[in-house]
């Protein structure tokens, strides 16, 4: 039981840890409606993660999910600008998120071009076009998409109830659906997956789909808590989300990892900032904090799988 | 060997020959370039002055760097996403040394190709000992050497006032050539002679084909990756300095997304990203050929702030189109090779195909 989740038994520790440390030096932390709105401003990201998990269990990797938030956002506020309804905005988002990560989709599994030269392109070619098409601009977004409409304290809430059950429904259905079982066995031996009559292309391609379409109901989520649309706010998404996943356990080579542990490492990692900043810390660091995370979460599965493909030397120690 | 050779087949190396050079993407990446300087001549003014050539050498002096030391790391399979941000930190050092430390400039540039050599060392170390996929590792680093360049700064604190003689070096001509560009060649004979001239250069290749072979073979794997890596973080704080010499000022933000276009020129030089093949001269075709795609466009729409967001755009989509394009021409001739039928007693033919011995 340890054995089996360590890493979500050691970083629960090491967020519990940070809390604590929270509780006692900085009381006000905890204050709630601060603390509703951190939350709230998590939930974009959080969305995305749950992408992202799928993607590195299936080995694979997306970085240009950034660019594709920063692209949703756009084309969601351009839409809510023009008075098109909230539904309708939703689903222009998930849609355009959709066809952004079915190219790559289409890309990495059919011609089967490695996942990170090909995001890396995506990347930059939906960055520089969202770049030429706003110029820089601001888009001002109209009253009713604030908070979904709801008031700030009842939208922030449902937005934050919103991706949890998503979250919990992830992680029911990467471990109980038929779907959830095949991204797990193409991942860990795309070869074993074939022949046990899984389609490894179809799993990839639907893998990089639904990591678009969560991306534009991120991208929606993270309109309805700002007046105005930035075409860079998606910058540094990708490691933000990389991180929580490596963090958290999931590992780079496919197939294994937790949506749990995801989780976990998320709230650890977004708790970093805000933690240096009641820490009267410069939030400068957070770039770099976030890089060595994710180099002592790589050098530890290192030492620990070393361990693991030397059994030997691992049962003489 | 003589008696191998098929008589009746004698028409057939030429053609493979010729089949073989119009398949390479270097001879492809060639074509493009002279299209491209083709028809921005004929579009634009004084494309060709010599001007505009030395300026479209002195922009892609630090970018050609970074591709060049990029190839043997993606020749043994591997990828380097931590170099623009190496340049970042680099170049706040080299101000910081400059500038509050008072070190004279090429005390200070020494300093910062140690560091870089420092930071690509770190790299490998992780990528060898802890046999942690590079693409990881260096995606740790690239957001961990800009997070420390950042935090260095305080996020907006840059460096100027850099004496004549440093400013020089980046803008300046030496026997009318810029100076960086005679940098740049030294680089390229360095990182030519390494790949095509040596054990080293071969030993790339073998780990790039097959890891584990290549270990079977002798070859120590572990010091070669770190040989590449070593080198790449080096030239990257060379690249750096160069930088800082050229716009004159040292920044946090020096050389962000400088990884990607360096990724692109070796991608487009005919690099396989998967390892195993490729050329330092196709690198240098694939840099000339995004310099004068971006500068040419420049000069066609005056509005350049639209030029510099259209021709990132068009590298990222020219980047997907030599990779799909790379990857349906192997599907092709794999699917002809396989449909044609198999004869088991001459296979000396197959064989020449695919490595002709009379190109070289």
């Amino acid at each position: 039981m340890i054995q089996k989740h360590f890493r979500e038994l050691s970083i629960a520790v090491a967020l519990a840890l940070l809390l604590v440390a929270l509780a006692v030096f900085a009381p006000n932390f905890f204050a709630l409606q601060p603390l509703l709105s951190r939350l709230t401003a998590q939930t974009p990201a959080l969305v995305a993660a749950i992408g992202m998990t799928l993607i590195i269990v299936s080995r694979q990797i997306d970085i240009s999910i950034g660019s594709q938030f920063g692209m949703c956002a756009v084309v969601a506020g351009v839409l809510a600008a023009k008075g098109v309804p909230l539904p309708g905005v939703l689903l222009a988002s998930i849609g355009a998120g959709a066809v952004m990560g079915a190219i790559n989709g289409a890309l990495v599994a059919w011609l089967r071009l490695p996942s990170i030269v090909v995001t890396l392109a995506t990347m930059v070619t939906w960055a520089e076009a969202l770049r030429l098409w706003q110029q820089g601009r601001l888009l001002d977004l109209p009253e009713q998409v604030k908070w979904l409409a709801l008031g700030q304290t009842v939208g922030q809430t449902t937005l934050v109830v919103f991706a949890a059950a998503l979250v919990i429904f992830a992680a029911w259905a990467m471990r109980n659906l038929a779907a959830g079982r095949h991204v797990f066995a193409v991942g860990n031996d795309a070869e074993a997956a074939r022949l046990a009559g899984i389609d490894p292309q179809r799993v990839t391609f639907g893998v990089f789909v639904l990591m678009g379409a969560l991306i534009g109901i991120a991208a929606v989520m993270s309109i309805a808590q700002s007046p105005q649309v930035q075409p860079t706010c998606g910058d540094g998404l990708e490691l933000k989300v990389i991180a929580a996943c490596v963090v958290g356990g999931v590992a780079v080579s496919g197939g294994r990892g937790s949506l749990l542990g995801v989780f976990l490492g998320f709230l650890l990692l977004a708790n970093v900032n805000p933690a240096l900043t009641h820490f009267h810390t410069q939030a400068y660091w957070e770039k770099a904090i976030q890089g060595l995370v994710i180099l002592l979460a790589v050098a530890a599965d290192g030492v620990r799988s070393k361990k693991a493909i030397n059994p030997v030397v691992s049962a003489v120690q | 060997m003589k008696s191998e050779i098929p008589t009746p087949t004698i028409h057939r190396p030429e053609a493979c020959v010729l089949r073989a050079l119009l398949a390479r993407q270097e001879t492809i990446i060639f074509g493009v370039l002279v299209l491209e300087i083709l028809l921005f001549s004929a579009i634009g003014t004084n494309f060709l002055a010599p001007d505009n050539i030395r300026n479209i050498a002195r922009h892609s002096v630090e970018i050609g760097l970074l591709a060049l030391v990029m190839t043997p790391i993606i020749l043994t399979g591997g990828i380097d996403l931590s170099v623009g941000s190496m340049m970042g930190l680099c170049a706040v050092v080299f101000g910081m040394l400059w500038g509050e430390a008072h070190w004279p400039p090429w005390l200070a540039g020494c300093a910062a190709v140690t560091l870089g050599a420092a930071g690509g060392a770190m790299n490998a170390a992780l990528i060898t000992r802890l046999r942690m996929p590079p693409l990881i590792v260096t995606l740790g680093t690239f957001s961990l050497f800009r997070g420390l360049a950042e935090a260095l700064t305080g996020g907006s604190k840059s460096f100027t006032d850099f004496p004549d003689s440093f400013l020089s070096l980046g803008n300046s001509l030496a026997c009318g050539v810029p100076v960086q560009a005679w940098v740049l060649v030294g680089v390229f004979a360095i990182v030519w002679g390494l790949v095509h001239r040596t054990t080293a250069g071969r030993a790339f290749r073998a780990i790039g084909f097959a890891p584990e072979g290549a270990r079977y073979a002798g070859i120590p794997v572990g010091q070669r990756i770190a040989l590449a890596y070593t080198l790449a973080g080096m030239v990257a704080g060379l690249a750096a300095v160069i930088f800082i010499s050229r716009v004159g000022e040292a920044r946090a933000n020096a050389g962000t997304g400088y990884e990607l276009a360096a990724i692109t020129a070796v991608v487009l030089g005919g690099t396989s990203i998967f390892g195993g093949t490729g050329s330092v001269y196709g690198t240098l075709l694939g840099v000339a050929a995004v310099a004068v795609l971006s500068n040419g466009l420049s000069r066609i729409l005056s509005i350049s702030d639209i030029s510099r967001e259209l021709s990132g755009m068009l590298t990222g989509a020219l980047l997907l189109v030599a990779l799909a394009g790379g990857a349906l021409t192997k599907a092709w001739s794999e699917r002809a090779s396989r449909s044609k039928p198999a004869n088991p007693i001459k296979p000396e033919p197959a064989a020449d195909t695919e490595q002709p011995p009379s190109n070289r």
